[in-house]
């Protein structure tokens, strides 16, 4: 019999993932064993965030170790996946921030809210090294799970239950997809891994193509569901908006993020290892994805006046820029002709230019989440819980003459919209020009055109916020609640970040450059 | 016609299940008595009489308790393989089983200390 | 010895009544119950494949994929529970406070 062996070397990577889960653990235990009378709450922010903090340092260390495959290839331990935990944690960490404010307003302050956080953040940190198909289903769901419990938190009015529960479903559903799906190609290939995938592959197409194609179509269905790409994101504005704002953002940074990068590790076989027709049909099916899902998402963000509604479709747009990324991953870049069949993955020019498109992926994650997080903060440091449940709270009303109430928060919403929209000088603009070149320089270039012209028309939206901000007299009577210190660093920390990055991506972008390595054979 | 073969028998069966169900129902109807009266109309003819009604609705936390069953038992599933192996994954394996049983446990005296196992409060 | 076609197309059988079910019924835990059917499709077509290849990997995948949908099914009773309580249905044409 084999007896599997593991050793530290094992252990190292996921130790990220360990530390977000012992915090969840540690958190809901001291929540139950205080007892009710005496119970102060103030702590559990303050350590959700340090175990973010940790765990993010510990991945941000360990980055740029050599790929390597972990628990007997079930795992991968490569930079790639460094760098997605490593904006894991970023995004928990600003989603702790702005919950403990929006928490507390509410008086919904809960140990078991951030330990759901912390769950959520474990299963997307393993998700990201998951390199196995029943592995990666285990941690799809260990971060569904915990975000559809958070998203039906908050129990006033029908809101909240509803956005869990569209979520719950469309999630489950797309889960029981994705894993059909790998059933299928299990059959069609006898593995589940991905590494023996790779090989195994040419000879799964050609003795038995349709249990392949199906199984990798389902696959990719799955996956589709969770980034929100059109025509799979019909659950996505009605989630955004019923879930609380912090949940919101976690999931439009983090759940999106992931999903792109298990997106990635799974669909990069069957572009590299099946010769130039399969690369080609891939891209055009992402191409086309992309299309679908940047113009669907812009048109329908257009007339939102309900802003969190709006960002809803606005991360449907971004998740269509980020699909011109992966298409442009799976395209030959121009002039490579020849038998690339063969070229191993980072050797050579085409190496090179699949590295380039790789960090253009992970800057516009970075740079999304970021701007995603300080949006839905701003949003929640604006929305006051007395309109939630008629639905009036995320009015774009709400937003006119905030630069006179409030200028802080109405220079951090306008830091957001324009990173939002990809006007410089703000991490967004560095990340759709990364993003436009890698898909101009693998011969998308339509597609990067119809990409810049989608984006123009969502300035529109974003800018309208801005003009409101700025430009609108504020209502009679409207208030806003009152200052939560928590948020506000969660913005400015945010704000700093988009503008920073914005102005010098350098160091970053150098450094997601070299995290830029997915492991291969 | 080879491959369908095992499933013979159970197409035997099903055909006379069915047989016989038209059988004794359309006998019943044929030749059965039919007298209506109170009695007759009654939950049981002999028995003790029927309080409320059975569609009532059963308290909520009768579905904690279910639904933790049901999370507890699956996890047990996990043991089995484990416990066939015990032998041949020597300490390593036991390692992780602790490891696996002390999150169980976690989630147990979590459940215990919120009240969820409590039926009467 | 039933051959592995059968299993695959039970399963599939199973499956696409799970996604018809899902997209045609409108009561929450029927809904439900077709997204577990789709998961026992998946199950069955591993074990199936598993079984004909006696490869204990297939076998596995089963444990795995019980046990996440026991979870799931945890979160999901909850979440429909909690919709029952804030408006006295679990009818999905009836969600509707949340939309364009």
């Amino acid at each position: 019999m084999n007896i599997p062996s593991l050793t530290f070397l094992d252990f190292q990577p996921v130790l990220p993932a360990l530390l977000l889960a012992v915090g969840g653990i540690v958190l809901l235990l001291t929540e139950v064993f205080q007892s009710a009378a005496t119970i102060n709450r103030a702590y559990q922010s303050m350590v959700a965030l340090a175990f973010s903090a940790v765990a993010g340092a510990v991945a941000a260390a360990t980055t740029l170790e050599p790929a390597r495959e972990v628990f007997l290839g079930f795992g991968v331990s490569d930079p790639f996946s460094g760098a997605v935990t490593v904006l894991v944690c970023v995004g928990l960490g600003l989603s702790v921030l702005v919950s403990a404010g929006f928490l507390r307003h509410r008086n919904a302050e809960r140990g078991e809210f951030y330990a759901l956080l912390l769950f959520a953040g474990a299963g997307m940190s393993l998700l990201a090294m998951s390199n196995e198909f029943i592995t990666l289903f285990i941690n799809l769901e260990v971060m569904s799970v915990s975000t559809y419990a958070l998203s039906a938190w908050l129990r006033r009015g029908t809101r909240p239950s509803e956005a869990g529960f569209k979520y719950f479903i469309l999630g489950a559903f797309s889960a029981a997809i994705l894993v059909y799906g790998a059933s299928l190609l299990y059959g069609a290939t006898g593995t589940t891994k991905l590494s023996e995938l790779a090989g195994l592959l040419p000879a799964a197409v050609a003795s038995n193509p349709g249990l392949t194609y199906l199984g990798a179509g389902l696959v990719a269905v799955g996956l589709a569901f969770k980034v929100a790409a059109v025509p799979f994101h019909m659950w996505t504005p009605d989630v955004y908006e019923g879930a609380p704002t912090p949940v919101s953002a976690l999931m439009s940074a983090g759940v999106k993020a992931t999903a792109f990068a298990s997106l990635v590790r799974v669909f990069l076989p069957f572009a590299q290892d099946l010769g130039p027709n399969h690369a080609q049909l891939m891209t055009y099916a992402f191409a086309a994805l992309a299309l679908l899902t940047m113009v669907v998402g812009n048109l329908m963000a257009l007339p939102q006046r309900n802003v969190k509604r709006m960002l809803a479709y606005s991360s449907v747009a971004h998740a269509g820029y980020l699909l011109l990324g992966v298409a442009a991953l799976f395209a030959r870049p121009t002039g490579g002709e020849g038998p690339l069949a063969v070229t191993p993955l980072l050797a050579g020019a085409e190496g090179a230019a699949r590295q380039q498109t790789l960090q253009a992926i992970l800057f516009y994650l970075l740079a999304y989440t970021v701007t995603s997080l300080g949006s839905f903060g701003a949003l929640a440091a604006l929305e006051r819980r007395e309109d939630e449940p008629r639905g009036t709270a995320w009015d774009l009303e709400k937003f006119a003459g905030l630069s006179q109430r409030k200028p802080g928060w109405a220079l951090a919403m306008a830091a957001m919209m324009l990173s939002l929209g990809g006007i410089p000088p703000t991490v967004g603009f560095m990340g759709k020009l990364f993003i436009f070149r890698a898909a101009v320089d693998a011969g998308l270039v339509w597609l990067a055109v119809a990409g810049v012209l989608a984006s123009a028309a969502g300035v529109y939206y974003y800018l309208r916020v801005v003009v409101y901000m700025y430009m609108r007299p504020s209502q009679d009577g409207v208030t806003v609640p009152e200052r939560q210190w928590t948020t506000e660093l969660a913005l400015v920390l945010s704000t700093a970040a988009v503008v920073l990055l914005g102005v010098a991506p350098g160091t970053l972008s150098a450094w997601l450059g070299k995290a830029s390595v997915l492991f291969s054979q | 016609m080879t491959p369908l073969a095992p499933y013979l028998p159970i197409a035997a069966v099903l055909g006379v299940a069915g047989v016989l169900a038209v059988a004794i129902s359309a006998i019943a109807t044929f030749l059965g008595p039919k007298r209506f009266d109170p009695v007759k109309f009654d939950t049981f003819e002999c028995g003790n009489e029927p309080i409320g009604s059975a569609r009532q609705r059963f308290a909520v936390k009768f579905y904690v308790v279910a639904l933790l069953f049901i999370v507890f038992d699956v996890e047990a599933v996990f043991l089995y393989p484990w416990a066939v192996n015990f032998k041949a994954l020597g300490w390593f394996g036991y390692m992780e089983m602790v490891v696996f049983a002390a999150t169980v446990v976690v989630g147990l005296i979590y459940v215990w200390k919120k009240g969820a196992l409590e039926l009467e409060s | 010895m039933i051959p592995l076609t059968h299993h695959l197309i039970l399963a599939a059988v199973l499956f696409c009544i799970g996604m018809a079910g899902v997209l045609v019924r409108r009561n929450a835990l029927v809904v439900f119950m077709s997204i577990e059917l789709m998961l026992n499709a998946a199950n069955l077509t591993f074990l199936a494949f598993a079984r004909d290849r006696a490869d204990a990997a297939g076998h596995a995948s089963a444990f795995f994929i019980i046990a996440v949908a026991a979870a799931e099914a945890a979160i999901g009773l909850a979440i429909v529970i909690s919709v029952f309580r804030s408006r006295g249905t679990i009818n999905m044409d009836e969600l509707r406070t949340l939309r364009n």
